[in-house]
């Protein structure tokens, strides 16, 4: 338990990589030659919390596997943060988002592929607490929130994809199995951007572990001095 | 769309950010130290407890 409280090399680690990746975007990437100009700064962040956020879904998705497989609760714990963090990072990508869009589209919302694809993949994982809560019995719960995870996740690829499949939508595709499509120095800081994020989601996802493990030894203590 | 215009959008993005995190951050920081302070004071009470229905057991 002590090994999963202590985390502050990541979140030192996490905290470097995004100043970097900050100080770069503003500082040596150029200002985008499209429309947007200047309010493109936003992507730096905007892209690598939007690809935490799937990574974090994809690590509950793993951990529910491994929850069906085992049946061992720390499984279900890591689905738990897993989830919640990537709610917290899609949250984070929503509200850039329309902000990217009003400043890029003139609009805060428009209903196309990736959009919509991603406001579904925030509600499904809503629903996943919302079954979470409905279900009293310990086990029965961790096993319907990994089967519901694991139904959840079909949305992940189609939202990374819908932008390269179904490209007549208004959001850009950065990344392609042709390159990045972007100039090296802006590469660089949304590169050491992306490491940051990431080791964040780690950091915090190990944080997180933790307040749960504390929260069941809690309920066991309390349980034994019959409180 | 100029500098200036683009720095406000830009601006609100970067806030929202750092808020959100930040606030994520602390928010669990605090509650990992309420939870290791509420484990040590009931681990404190099961071993006094326990101490006393020893000692209770002894007489």
């Amino acid at each position: 338990m002590k090994q999963l409280v202590s985390a502050p090399v990541l979140f030192v680690g996490a905290g470097i990589f995004l100043v970097t990746g900050l100080l770069l975007a503003f500082l040596y990437a150029p200002i985008d030659a499209s429309t947007m100009g200047y309010s493109q700064k936003i992507f730096f962040y905007h892209a690598p919390i939007a690809e935490t956020a799937l990574v974090a879904f994809g690590v509950a998705f793993v951990a529910a596997i491994l929850y069906l497989r085992s049946q061992d609760p720390r499984w279900d714990r890591l689905g738990v943060v897993s989830v919640r963090l990537g709610l917290v990072f899609s949250l984070l990508v929503m509200a850039t988002g329309m902000i990217w869009g009003k400043a890029a589209w003139g609009t805060w919302w428009d209903w196309e592929p990736r959009l919509t694809t991603f406001l579904l993949v925030c509600f499904l994982y809503v629903a996943y607490f919302v079954l979470r809560s409905v279900v009293e019995e310990e086990q029965r719960r961790a096993t319907f929130a990994a089967v519901f995870s694991i139904i959840a996740f079909i949305d992940v690829p189609i939202t990374f994809f819908a932008t390269r499949f179904l490209p007549a939508g208004m959001h850009p595709t950065v990344i392609t199995m042709g390159g990045t499509g972007m100039p090296g120095s802006m590469f660089v800081s949304f590169f050491i951007s992306m490491i940051g994020m990431t080791l964040l989601l780690v950091a915090l996802i190990r944080r997180d572990l933790a307040v749960e493990e504390l929260k069941d030894r809690v309920a066991d203590l309390k349980n034994s001095i019959g409180g | 769309m100029t500098i200036e215009e683009g720095a406000k959008f830009v601006a609100a993005a970067y806030a929202i950010i750092l808020a959100v995190l930040m606030l994520y951050y602390v928010l669990s920081a605090r509650r990992v130290n309420t939870l290791k302070r509420d484990v040590q004071l009931l681990e404190q009470e099961v071993q006094r407890r326990q101490i006393g229905a020893g000692g209770a057991g002894g007489e």
